[in-house]
């Protein structure tokens, strides 16, 4: 099968993360506008290796390798394989990430355009998840990041502070195309089975820069509202669980909680719109405030119609407004936060007008259409079609 | 009536479902007549198999040839970021150290990408 298009991501695919919501999007847009392509992801969790979608294959990696860079290393191995096969024919590879755009731009007589997407910068991000990592090892990941800025035809990024964070490592600022997050706006959705009568919930991952300690102990704040619950719907594993639930058991709130692990994505629309209020406590750390974020959770929830109390970060400003779609709050404060939390639930009116206001701001331009309309113009750009 | 259990779909994953012609020689799974590769292997096993999977076939001999010598003359020679990487680097992303959070119990039923919204 020969292939004008490739997505590559080092990054599970399908799973109930944010970002293969964001992968399904971005590569049905390329190959939808290549007439097929090539997508290459880990696999892994009883994934199969081969797929074929018609004019679409879907490759996964599946070696299990313990050690990240080790398993980084195989896998570019990998896509530099795959990219070989198809070098002939490729006239565009996407990348989301510096594993999958190193092989993409040092293959040998590749005449393809190289778009790299950045959702985040490894050597920021990775000094949270490995702290064990030297900042001089984090700095030769920045090099790795430098020269894929460096040498990729477009860079992709899904808001404007993580455009700045790309134009600081040194990238001409016309290569840099922002291409917003999106949502689509979900239809009626039946109640979920087991839904408490009023919650507040928090959808995605629960790494330590999503503030889910502030959460809990802003929910501890509100123990006088008997009937409130916090139904946690967690996009990772129970088992990742374990330090949140040890906190929430200390704060005394681990019997007002109900939790949701790796829900479908739809099912996830359903609990974001009877929730009365959703919350996005992200922490004011160096990873959403100096590289930045996109928080889709953010989006959906406004997507459903529901208020959001968010932290006061500039990634979030540039999706909601305060008093508007929702509060913003200072990060890494429950007081206020729960304060937000009560005042929305004191006033239902205010809040639901607030819901219907980030619904319409969602639908007037925040939705998946909308990106992939931004995702089609980069492409055009740099390799029209007529080639 | 047994049915076909290749794993389809782009975004949300279903199994086929429809009618099983045969059962995969390589791992035994029914596969219907669309997804039966040569030989009615299932589209994973034929794609690990790189080829036409019957050595009688006879493109086997030379497509199994080109391979080789493809794969053993052109090791992935990296010279600009990975062989900067030691072992004192690679020490610090090892699974299930006491810090680790994000890859820190690296197992199979895990997500392994770095970045998420």
């Amino acid at each position: 099968m020969r292939h004008r298009a490739a997505y590559f991501a080092f990054d599970r695919f399908p799973s109930g993360k944010g970002s293969a919501v964001h992968i399904a999007q971005m590569a049905d847009e390329l190959f939808e506008r290549s007439g097929g392509g090539l997508l290459g992801v880990l696999g892994g969790g009883g994934l199969p290796g081969y797929q074929r979608e018609g004019a679409r294959e879907i490759v996964r990696f599946e070696e299990q390798i313990p050690n990240l860079i080790d398993r980084a290393e195989a896998y570019s191995a990998w896509a530099a394989a795959l990219l070989r096969e198809h070098v002939e024919s490729l006239e565009i590879v996407h990348v989301r990430d510096p594993w999958s755009a190193l092989p993409a731009l040092t293959a040998e007589d590749r005449d393809y355009k190289v778009v790299f997407e950045v959702n985040g910068l490894p050597s920021i991000e990775m000094g949270h998840t490995w702290p064990w990592a030297s900042p001089a090892t984090l700095g030769k990941i920045r090099e790795l990041e430098r020269f894929c800025l460096d040498r990729c035809d477009a860079v992709v990024v899904p808001s404007r502070v993580i455009g700045d964070a790309v134009r600081r490592l040194g990238t001409a600022a016309e290569k840099v195309h922002l291409v917003p997050n999106g949502a689509d706006l979900p239809g009626e959705t039946a109640r979920p089975a087991g839904a408490p009568d009023r919650y507040v919930v928090y959808v995605g991952a629960l790494q330590p820069w999503q503030g889910i300690d502030v959460l809990l102990r802003a929910f501890a704040r509100l123990g006088d509202l008997a009937d409130l619950r916090l139904v946690i719907c967690s996009s990772v594993p129970e088992r990742r669980a374990k330090p949140v639930r040890r906190l929430a058991e200390r704060l005394g709130v681990a019997d007002r909680l109900d939790w949701r692990f790796a829900l479908p994505h739809p099912e996830v629309a359903a609990w974001l719109a009877h929730a009365a209020v959703s919350v996005a406590p992200l922490t004011g750390c160096a990873r959403n405030l100096d590289q930045g974020c996109a928080p889709l959770k953010v989006i959906e929830s406004m997507a459903a119609g529901v208020p959001v109390v968010a932290s006061d970060l500039p990634a979030v400003r540039e999706l909601m407004a305060d008093g508007e779609h929702g509060r913003l709050v200072p990060a890494d404060r429950p007081a206020e936060l729960a304060r937000a939390v009560r005042i929305l639930l004191e006033y239902p009116g205010e809040a639901a007008a607030m819901g219907a206001r980030a619904r319409a701001r969602v639908a007037g331009g925040l939705t998946w259409t909308r990106s992939r309309a931004r995702l089609a113009e980069v492409y055009r750009t740099i390799a029209p079609s007529d080639r | 009536m047994t049915r076909c259990t290749v794993t389809t779909g782009f975004f949300l994953l279903g199994r086929c479902g429809r009618a099983a012609v045969a059962a995969c020689p390589g791992c035994g799974r029914p596969v219907c007549a669309e997804h039966a590769v040569q030989g009615g292997y299932c589209p994973s096993c034929a794609a690990q198999a790189g080829g036409p999977p019957d050595p009688h076939d006879p493109s086997f001999a030379s497509a199994y040839r080109r391979r080789y010598y493809e794969s053993s003359s052109q090791t992935y020679y990296d010279n600009q970021w990975y062989s900067s990487f030691d072992s004192y680097d690679r020490g610090a992303f090892n699974p299930g150290d006491d810090y680790s959070y994000g890859e820190g119990d690296f197992g199979p039923d895990d997500g392994t990408g770095f970045v998420d919204s």
